[in-house]
Parts: structure tokens; sequence; C-alpha cells
């Protein structure tokens, strides 16, 4: 769901082809005919930011046909009842007029998942990114516990995640609410346990994610702002916006390998140290943590991401030293043992990669999560049903603003592309520059060609860029990723988030499309 | 051309955590392939992992701290930028306390990283206002 695996998650998108030849199942749900497509036993072809309409109709279908696993949810879950009643209204025929799927696919489609020996969930962006991305994954879990396909081998719910360390970063502590080893900081004896072994006192209170850093910054009360490998005034949302936001900082401090977009307007920039040139771990997306090794002298005059922040500590009055990045990994095996204990450098030079939790030496790290699920005699706290509602895209397309845009990602590019801009020579790369992907009907009826340079409009910005007919998107429905500064795709985007997770809604936002005269 | 040497690593791009193999001479990377050994992708590549490694490399790299002097971001040695960041980041926190101070971290460092990331904000700083891009 919300997936183009192929394009984002290669290696991932070859093991589910592969799979699918030796009679695995792959059912694709994506506004786009994305290449997944071509293996897929179906396509639900959905209409942008309709997948609880849909996951509900599932749930509506599996209950009235009795495809649950009562044992399970009687043994493992609560409020299934309120979940029942929230689904009444979502039969396939009511769900197929907000999703534009056949209510016969919706039907076919909840009976193989309740009924196959194993289903699994793969999800990205698509539906997370979202006004209603938390609630999107809620009923994502609400299907997977009412069928019970969590916690042993081919079932699970998989976020795919898209950076390299997205998921160790956070599991470090480089959230607002949580401390390393992914524990709540209002965890008083967690803390405690920080507290002692860097001899302060920590503050129990959430911070602020970057959304509420945002707001914050509007009502003048943030002041510093410290930028690490990021780029957010071309990955986020409304461009022009985060700009101006930027500006009211009195000390913005990034520290980056390139000059980026971000870089350019700040106080302060520290060159850093490039993958390749630095040692560590990465805990990748299935949670192996593995051995990222130092290849090549670095780059002169730069420094290690923790060297820096270690000697600036130390000039601030709280003195950090580390001989290496080994040294850390050890001080986080003893703070977060729990979970990282017995995955020391050792083990990983001779065992490639460990699942965490690992506790101990001897413990052999942990394949499949929530296990527990499946042992009878298990008493584990009992987890919830969430039911949660269908709300549209909070900007639909109107008479001017006709075209709904979905963003994403393309193949050879990355992010905001300033390190897939350095292709090895003689690679030949196809996607050069941005387009915005337009279906040919779409493209008839404004009279524009394949390559015909065009202006993108929506009310918060707009620019110009070469149109790409394909019938990959569906009339009414145009796609652009946000890898070029050329072409700052995040000009359009819509500065809306979800109110939990505080992520913006760039999956859907009205825009117009006009000839350039 | 001096000998080549290899060097086993995981790539730096999505989040699949596919095993490579660096091919390296006169301290430049030449050459990836995938690790046969690598449970995740047993020997495959993408385009980007096996190819988009060039950036390393790059004669645009940043390779001095620059300090925004006139309007204008010119380049410094380590110890003034350290000062400067130390002194202004010091003066905010008492003026205005710790929460008028914010970090974005980085999903693409290492853990390592990410944890003194944090670490720095928590002590020195002070505050809990850190978040990545894990959001976007």
């Amino acid at each position: 769901m919300g997936s183009n695996t192929t394009e984002a998650h290669p290696i991932i998108a070859n093991r589910m082809k592969k799979a699918a030849k030796s009679g695995l199942k792959i059912i694709v749900i994506d506004p786009r005919r994305i290449d997944m497509v071509k293996v897929a036993h179906r396509h639900l072809q959905i209409n942008v930011g309709s997948d609880i309409a849909l996951i509900n109709a599932f749930i509506h279908v599996i209950l009235k046909e009795g495809l649950y696993n009562p044992t399970f949810i009687q043994q493992f879950t609560i409020d299934f009842d309120r979940l029942a009643k929230q689904v009444e209204l979502y039969t396939p025929e009511y769900a197929s007029v907000i999703t534009g799927i056949k209510a016969e696919d919706i039907i076919s489609t909840a009976r193989e998942y309740a009924t196959s020996n194993a289903s699994m969930i793969a999800y990205t962006l698509g539906i997370t990114e979202h006004h209603c991305g938390v609630n999107n994954v809620f009923d994502i879990a609400n299907l997977a516990l009412l069928t019970g396909n969590i916690g042993k081998v081919g079932t699970g719910i998989m976020p795919l995640r898209g950076q390299n360390n997205v998921q160790g970063a956070g599991d470090m502590g480089c959230l607002p609410n949580q401390l390393a080893g992914a524990m709540s900081l209002a965890d008083d004896e967690y803390r405690a346990r920080f507290e002692k072994e860097w001899k302060v006192e920590l503050n129990p209170h959430a911070g602020d994610t970057q959304t509420r850093t945002f707001d914050r910054l509007e009502m003048g009360e943030l002041k510093a702002l410290y930028v690490i490998g990021e780029n957010p005034l071309l990955a986020d949302v409304h461009m022009n916006h985060t700009k101006t936001l930027f500006e009211k900082l009195d000390l913005l401090i990034v520290q980056d390998i390139f000059l980026t977009d971000t870089a350019k307007i700040a106080d302060v920039v520290l060159p850093a140290r490039s993958w390749g040139e630095v040692d560590g771990t990465y805990t990748n997306t299935d949670r192996r943590v593995q051995r990222v090794r130092k290849a090549v002298d670095a780059h002169p005059n730069t420094k290690e991401d923790w060297e820096i922040l270690c000697e600036l500590s130390t000039l601030m009055g709280y003195p950090m030293h580390y001989n290496s990045s080994e040294e850390i990994w050890d001080e986080v095996r003893k703070l977060a043992w729990e979970m990282y204990g017995g995955i020391t450098y050792t083990r990983l030079d001779r065992e490639y990669s460990i699942h965490y939790p690992c506790p101990n030496e001897n413990h052999p790290g942990t394949f499949i999560m929530h296990e527990r699920f499946h042992n009878q005699e298990s008493v584990v706290k009992k987890s919830p049903f969430v039911p949660v509602d269908y709300t549209a895209p909070l900007e639909l397309p109107d008479e001017e603003y006709p075209f709904t845009l979905t963003t994403g990602r393309r193949y050879e590019s990355y992010n905001t592309h300033s390190q897939t801009r350095h292709y090895a020579s003689g690679v030949k790369v196809k996607q050069t520059e941005e387009t915005v992907d337009i279906h040919p009907d779409d493209a008839m009826a404004l009279n524009i060609c394949d390559g015909q340079v065009v202006k993108v409009r929506s009310r918060r910005g707009e620019l110009e860029v070469k149109a790409k007919i394909t019938e990959q998107v569906v009339p009414g429905l145009v796609f652009m990723s946000f890898h070029w500064s050329e072409t700052p795709t995040n000009v359009l985007t819509l500065n809306e988030y979800d109110p939990i997770s505080g992520t913006a809604e760039y999956k859907a936002c009205a825009v117009s499309i006009s000839k350039i005269s | 051309m001096s000998e080549s040497n290899f060097v086993k690593t995981i790539c730096g791009y999505c989040g699949t955590g596919c095993g490579l193999v660096l091919e390296v001479q006169d301290n430049k990377i030449v050459k990836i392939r995938g690790d046969k050994d690598a449970p995740v992708n047993k020997g495959q590549t993408c385009v980007k992992g096996a190819f988009a490694y060039e950036y390393v490399h790059a004669n645009n790299r940043l390779s001095a701290p620059l300090i925004r002097k006139a309007g204008k971001l010119v380049e410094s040695t380590w110890e003034e930028a350290y000062q400067y960041i130390a002194n202004k980041l010091t003066g905010i926190k008492t003026t205005w306390g710790p929460n008028a101070i914010s970090m974005f971290a980085c999903a693409r460092s290492t853990n390592e990283s990410n944890f003194i990331t944090q670490k720095f904000m928590r002590t020195v700083i002070e505050s809990n206002n850190i978040d990545g891009c894990n959001r976007t």
C-alpha cells in the first residue's frame, strides 16, 4: 500500500517479484500504475487519500463473512465491538464510491487477506504523508489484529524506511519524546539510568517535533536551529513559507557535506564527513544493526558529526570525549542493554547483522517481533483496536485548481539530490530533470505534448516544468518528485499536517496546469 | 596506480540496508559491487547503491567552516566557528531558555553520531527539541 517499491526500495522489490514468481499473491494498492503492478495479482488503483474508506470496507467484509480470528481477538485485543460499529457504514459499495475501486475487487481482496495462511502489509509514505497518516496506520493495524496476521513468519506490518538510518536515528533518541533504546523520556526509572551515567538532570517533558518547531518559529519563540545532514528548505512542504520562517532565526547552523539550499541561508556552516569516510553502525528497515566501515581518508578539513558535537560540547562546559565510534556504541549498549547489550562490533564483524532486541552476547537477536501473540500461555497487555473514519484530502481539486498533485520519489535520484547528482562516469541516467507526469487524456484536453514546458500553479506557489505524458497516472491526477532544486516541487505542496505525527500532506494538493504562451 | 583494497560496508541510501563491497584505489572509491555474503541483498544492488558514489570525491564538497559576515558566508577556522556557535547558543540559552533552541538530527548518519547528537541536546542545551527527517 502506498509504496512504489521498485523505485524507492529496489532490492526489496526484487525479493517481492521473485516471491511472486514462486506463487506469492501481491496486491498493489496505489493511485498510480506503478511497476510492481506488472507482477501483481490485482491492482487496486485507489483515489488519493481514500485508504481508510478501503480498509474499513475490508474490515466490514471480513466481519460480515466471519473471516476474522475470534480466539486471537479474545486473547490479545480490546475494543472489538467499537471497531465493528465503526465499519458498519463502510459497505463495499459505499467504499467503492469514495475509493474508485470496484466493490467486487474490495470483497475479493478482503477475503484473500483474511484467508491466506499468512498475509503481510508493506507500506511507505503513501500511507503516512496525509493529514490522516496516523489514522491510516491505525487502520492497517486494525486489519492485522482482526485476522491475527502479526508475530509469525510471512505476516506483519512492514513500514519500509526511506533513509539508510532513519530507524536507527529514532531508536538512538533523536526524537522529542524518547531516549536511546526507544524508551519514553517520561519513564522515571529509565531516565534515571541516563542521568546517572551522564551526571546531569534530564528534562522529562517531550520537546518539539519538526512541525512544532516551524509553528514556534512562526510565533517567534524559536531563536536557534541546528540542522545536521538535512535540507529542509527543499524537502519540506510550502517552500516559500519555510524560507520566511528560517529568516526569523537568530542562529541557523547547518552541518553537511555540500552547500545545500538550506546551508546557503545559514549563519554558520560546518563541513562534515560523508558515508565511506566514517565508521559506525546503521539500523535498517527490519531492525538489523550492521557495520558501516571507513573506506577512504576523509575529505580535507572535515570532521565527523560526533566529533564536532563532542568538541562543541566540551567548549560549552560539558566535556565529551570518545576515541572511536565503538566507544560510543559501547555506551549505547550499556545504557540501552535490553535492545543492544549483545550487539558488539566483534559480533557484527563475525555475524554481519543482528536484529534488535538482543539483550546479551548469547542472545541470537530477534528476527520476528511480537511472537508473544502466538503463545497461548502469554499474558500480555491487550492491544486496542482503534476505529477511524475516512476524511477527504484537505485541498480537493476545484474549478481554479482542477488537478490533484501527488508527490514521491524516482528511481535514480535520492531526496534533494545533493548526492545523486554525482554518478560514476559512464552511467547513463534516464531522468535528468523533473517532469510533471500527466495522463494522455488530460494532456490532449490541455493541448500539451510530451516534453513541453508547462506552468504548474497551486495556492502557494508556481513553477515551470516539462510535461511527461504517461498512463501511470489517471486523468485528474499528476505526479512530481522533489529531487531537483531547479524545479522545487515543494513550492506547490500544502502545509497541513497530521495532528499526531506532524507529517505533512505531501500526497495531495490541488494544482492547475497551463501552457506557457 | 596502487593496488586495490576492498572494504565491506552498508549502503548509505535507502533503509533496505544492502551490504556492499567498495573497491578503493589511491584513496578513491573506484567501483562498488553487492556483497554476496550480505543477508539482505545477497550480492544485488540498485543503480544508486552501485553507481551514485562520486559525491564522496566531489570537488564541491565543503572543506572549511563558513560564518556569515556582512551578509556573506566566509571561510573560517574550526576554532572560530566553534567559538561563534558556543557564544551564540549560550547567549540564546541564557536570554530565552533552552526551549528556544532546536535540533534537526540526521537520518543518514550513523547510530553513534545520532546518539551523540541527542546527548548534546539533552545535556549541554538541556532541551528535548530534537527530531529527524522521519516526517518527510
